[in-house]
């Protein structure tokens, strides 16, 4: 994504690091990891991250900075259609401690 | 106090252990982790089998400890005064339980200790790959539980050395195995090929109610033990 246009940038949490581009890697490798965690099998956890991931590009395209809660956010809710059980753990994962 | 009695006390006092959740959530984090980073199942099952190893190891070691130290602070026959403090600390944290054990506004089942440790145990749950690293984790974590489960071990742990030393080792025995029950259930739970989604759901669904029913345990703990030991004692029923 982005290639050649606007790098839409991602302020983290913790604001202790520095605001980094958007990772779209990293953000199908999340929703893959939730998704098995919930049960599904690994060829449909691959395609539902892969249609997440567009849904959140799409998202992000238009937005010249974003917080990493934000990807969260947008994510979790593009999976509640597919997964909801592996939206619950995505969105969630951060306060299980 | 008899020993069918002893062993009720060590046992119900294990049972609060038990429904204290950070170990718990920490073994939810590490197979989390290690189910989404596409491990084997045998590889899960035996790093969640070591995790649980290790709480259990520290559990015991914690436990014999303390009873070690009691012993050599009071010989067999402890004070009235030490029973009395030990039950107001079980009343104390049993009211804070209640208060703080999960932290305000969290959606999830964040608990009321300090972030950065959160985060240490977080992060250790995520780099865990080896058993023996499990192993390590599920000792730190009932370290870290400590704050939590210091009142249920300091009674079990006066209970116990009044008992004959064979006795001693049933008690600690049954201390260890109750105090896993928790762990063992989601240990089971994932093993046997459960969604950790709905095992988390069920747990941030049923928070309040495992907040209520530990600090409630842990006054009616305190009250019982105060009832049956000191009040027994000061009234001569005993």
């Amino acid at each position: 994504m982005n290639m050649g246009g606007p790098i839409t940038h991602v302020v983290k949490n913790s604001h202790h690091r520095h605001p980094e581009p958007f990772d779209r890697e990293k953000l199908h490798k999340s929703i893959v990891a939730a998704c098995l965690s919930s049960g599904a099998p690994a060829g449909h956890a691959e395609s539902m991250a892969r249609r997440v991931v567009g849904e959140v590009e799409a998202w992000v395209e238009s937005r010249p900075e974003v917080t990493s809660n934000d990807i969260r956010r947008v994510a979790s809710q593009g999976l509640r259609t597919y997964h909801p059980d592996a939206s619950f753990l995505y969105e969630h994962h951060r306060s299980t401690l | 106090m008899d020993i069918i009695t002893s062993l009720a006390i060590v046992g119900f006092a294990a049972l609060i252990h038990a429904s204290f959740q950070l170990s718990v959530s920490v073994l939810t984090l590490l197979s989390g982790h290690a189910i989404g980073s596409k491990k084997s199942h045998a590889r899960l099952v035996r790093l969640t089998t070591s995790y649980t190893t290790g709480a259990g190891v520290m559990t015991l070691l914690l436990l014999s400890f303390v009873s070690l130290a009691f012993i050599h602070w009071f010989g067999t026959e402890v004070p009235l005064l030490v029973w009395a403090l030990v039950c107001g600390l079980v009343f104390g944290i049993g009211i804070a339980v209640w208060l703080f054990y999960y932290r305000r506004n969290a959606k999830g089942t964040e608990l009321w200790i300090p972030r950065a440790f959160a985060k240490f145990l977080t992060e250790r749950s995520k780099k865990t790959q080896q058993g023996a690293e499990a192993f390590s984790l599920g000792l730190t974590s009932v370290i870290s539980e400590l704050i939590f489960i210091i009142p249920t071990v300091a009674i079990a742990a006066l209970v116990l050395i009044g008992l004959p030393p064979e006795w001693q080792l049933v008690g600690i025995a049954i201390y260890t195995a109750v105090s896993l029950l928790g762990l063992l259930i989601v240990w089971s739970l994932i093993g046997s090929g459960r969604s950790l989604a709905r095992i988390q759901k069920w747990r941030t669904d049923n928070k309040r109610f495992l907040q209520f029913s530990s600090g409630g345990a842990l006054i009616v703990l305190g009250f019982f033990v105060y009832v049956s030991k000191i009040m027994a004692t000061v009234l001569g029923v005993q």
